[in-house]
């Protein structure tokens, strides 16, 4: 980070592609995300990765807002040093939340619904989030906040969307098992009521068809 | 049920034919095994590696019951058989399953069916004391980043479309090589450092090979070195495999990343990975060489936990192949 010395970080999470760090800006509470040289990749194909999913990380944030998805504001971009510095979206991860003793159902309904309404709004404005996992949701009351956008893209077709829902699927079977049934139903409630029953519907048979085409599936 | 189990496995889901006998205290004992190859410039053919499988069952089998020629055969020493189920091709398993079929009516010994992929991550565990380790399962039947939960094991990320090892073998079929074509492009990787852009395509935690390998092609027609096309297929391949596998660490928290399947003998992806691993403070437990390839040792461990657990099939009838069988859906009751 250029002039005026670095701030005092914290490290918040040691992500998979990037390091989030607690810090201030401008006297704001906020995040660094800092998409650090990954040693094992050959650097000239790791730098040109970093910096290019930086721009397109504040890019996709930027519009999914517009989309009128809650998202972290921006505050800092910078792509040499592949770091991107936005707002601390207070609240707990999703992750966390369904993992929590004494969950009730209405609680793991609402939460589903609210998020198949997100997906929907994004999947409506042709973005696809591209790494919807439990980890990337942020909850504060009932405001669900959508955060690492790295992996977004544009796309209008209906495989994208059903790759972005089937990610959630995998997740929530991997992770979260005793509730992803309930989870996912209201989730897809929620998505079909914001993206209209007929579009939601093409989506979800299209999720059905990919998990056809997975390897060693069984064929129905 | 007697204090020390032994049980024989049965391997012939794709090219490799193998018997191995393991028992509760030492684990493997035996391992022999007889790998059809395909002539030059081509892949697996079904019906002749089933062809293969026939002619080398009875000897393969013999090889693994007689540890000691002066002790002679153990076959009645066995507590079960064990044979693999699937997946994998049709033909090539009905050799196995008739082969298991066989010795357990002559000797009335009971069957146990073995789910392939589970096999290689068992045996895995055992060879490496990983106890429940995040597994990267990479062969050229499986690419699956897999954890344990809830009784299952159960996938994080996976490829949309080809294996790794289809991506390596179908780029060394491409230039005349036979499959497997894992080493050839491993050797002819390391005589390169020039790097050639080809396509990155990490969706989610999963991954897709099948752009790579076009992109690839087009290199090798376009007159690009075949060692710098290996190379950079090879870093490209290996970079998306290593960062799906280390989103699914900084998901699970996993302390421990096992490694198994074929692929798992390549030794730049081993470094990859370790470099990774080191980040997240887990350690990297890769399945020793003489075992990442398809061996009846992963059956016959694998088998041998089952049966301990009280599986086995009731009725020889039940022995049939399943060439589809997700490894989510296989209960794992050893592991409760």
């Amino acid at each position: 980070m250029k002039g005026g010395g670095r701030p005092e970080l914290k490290l918040l999470y040691r992500g998979a592609e990037a390091d989030v760090y607690r810090a201030e800006w401008c006297g704001q509470p906020a995040v660094y995300k800092l998409r650090k040289p990954l040693l094992y990749r050959l650097p000239e194909l790791d730098n040109l990765i970093r910096s290019q999913r930086t721009v397109h990380e504040a890019q996709m944030i930027h519009q999914s807002k517009l989309a009128g998805v809650s998202a972290p504001h921006l505050y800092y971009l910078s792509p040499q040093e592949a770091l991107l510095v936005m707002e601390f979206v207070k609240g707990e991860r999703l992750k966390t939340l369904l993992l929590e003793a004494g969950l009730t159902k209405g609680r793991v309904a609402a939460l589903g619904e609210e998020f198949g309404r997100s997906i929907a709004r994004l999947h409506a404005a042709g973005i696809m989030h591209g790494d919807l996992t439990t980890s990337n949701v942020i909850v504060d009351g009932d405001v669900l906040s959508l955060i690492d956008f790295g992996l977004a893209v544009h796309s209008q077709r209906l495989e994208d969307q059903a790759v972005d829902l089937r990610l959630i699927k995998e997740t929530l079977t991997g992770a979260h098992n005793e509730v992803s049934k309930q989870f996912m139903q209201s989730l897809l409630s929620g998505y079909s009521a914001v993206l209209g029953s007929a579009k939601a519907e093409a989506a979800t048979k299209k999720l059905a068809e990919i998990e056809r085409r997975g390897r060693y599936a069984r064929v129905e | 049920m007697r204090g020390n189990l032994k049980v024989l496995g049965i391997e012939s889901t794709a090219h490799t034919f193998s018997a191995s006998l393991v028992d509760e205290r030492d684990g493997v004992l035996t391992n022999a095994k007889d790998v059809y190859m395909p002539p030059e410039g081509s892949g697996i053919h079904p019906a002749e590696a089933a062809e293969h499988h026939l002619s080398v069952a009875v000897r393969v089998v013999h090889e693994a019951l007689e540890r000691k020629r002066e002790r002679g055969s153990e076959i009645d020493d066995l507590d079960a058989i064990a044979y693999s189920m699937g997946p994998g091709l049709g033909p090539c398993l009905r050799v196995g399953a008739v082969t298991a079929r066989t010795l357990s009516l002559s000797t009335g010994k009971p069957l146990v069916a073995v789910n392939h992929a589970v096999g290689h991550i068992e045996l895995g565990c055992l060879l490496t004391g990983a106890k429940t380790p995040l597994v990267l399962l990479i062969s050229g039947g499986h690419t699956m980043v897999v954890a344990h939960s809830n009784g299952i094991w159960r996938v994080l990320g996976e490829t949309l479309d080809l294996t790794l090892g289809q991506l390596l073998d179908q780029m060394g079929r491409y230039v005349g090589f036979a499959s497997p074509c894992g080493r050839k492009i491993e050797e002819a990787a390391a005589k390169s450092t020039k790097y050639l852009k080809l396509p990155y395509t990490v969706k989610g935690n999963d991954v897709s090979f099948s752009g790579v390998l076009t992109a690839a092609k087009r290199l090798i027609d376009g007159g690009a070195p075949f060692e710098d096309v290996c190379y950079s297929l090879q870093e490209t391949a290996f970079a998306i495999t290593t960062e799906v596998t280390e989103r699914a660490l900084a998901f699970t928290g996993a302390r421990e990343l096992l490694v198994v399947g074929g692929v798992a003998a390549n030794r730049r992806l081993s470094e990859m990975l370790e470099t990774m691993a080191t980040r997240h403070k887990a350690t990297v437990k890769v399945v020793p060489p003489k075992f990442s390839g398809d061996c009846g040792a992963q059956i016959a461990w694998t088998g041998l936990l089952a049966f301990r657990a009280g599986e086995s099939l009731p009725r020889v009838a039940d022995s049939v192949v399943r060439q589809s069988w997700r490894l989510d859906t296989v209960p794992t009751p050893w592991r409760s």
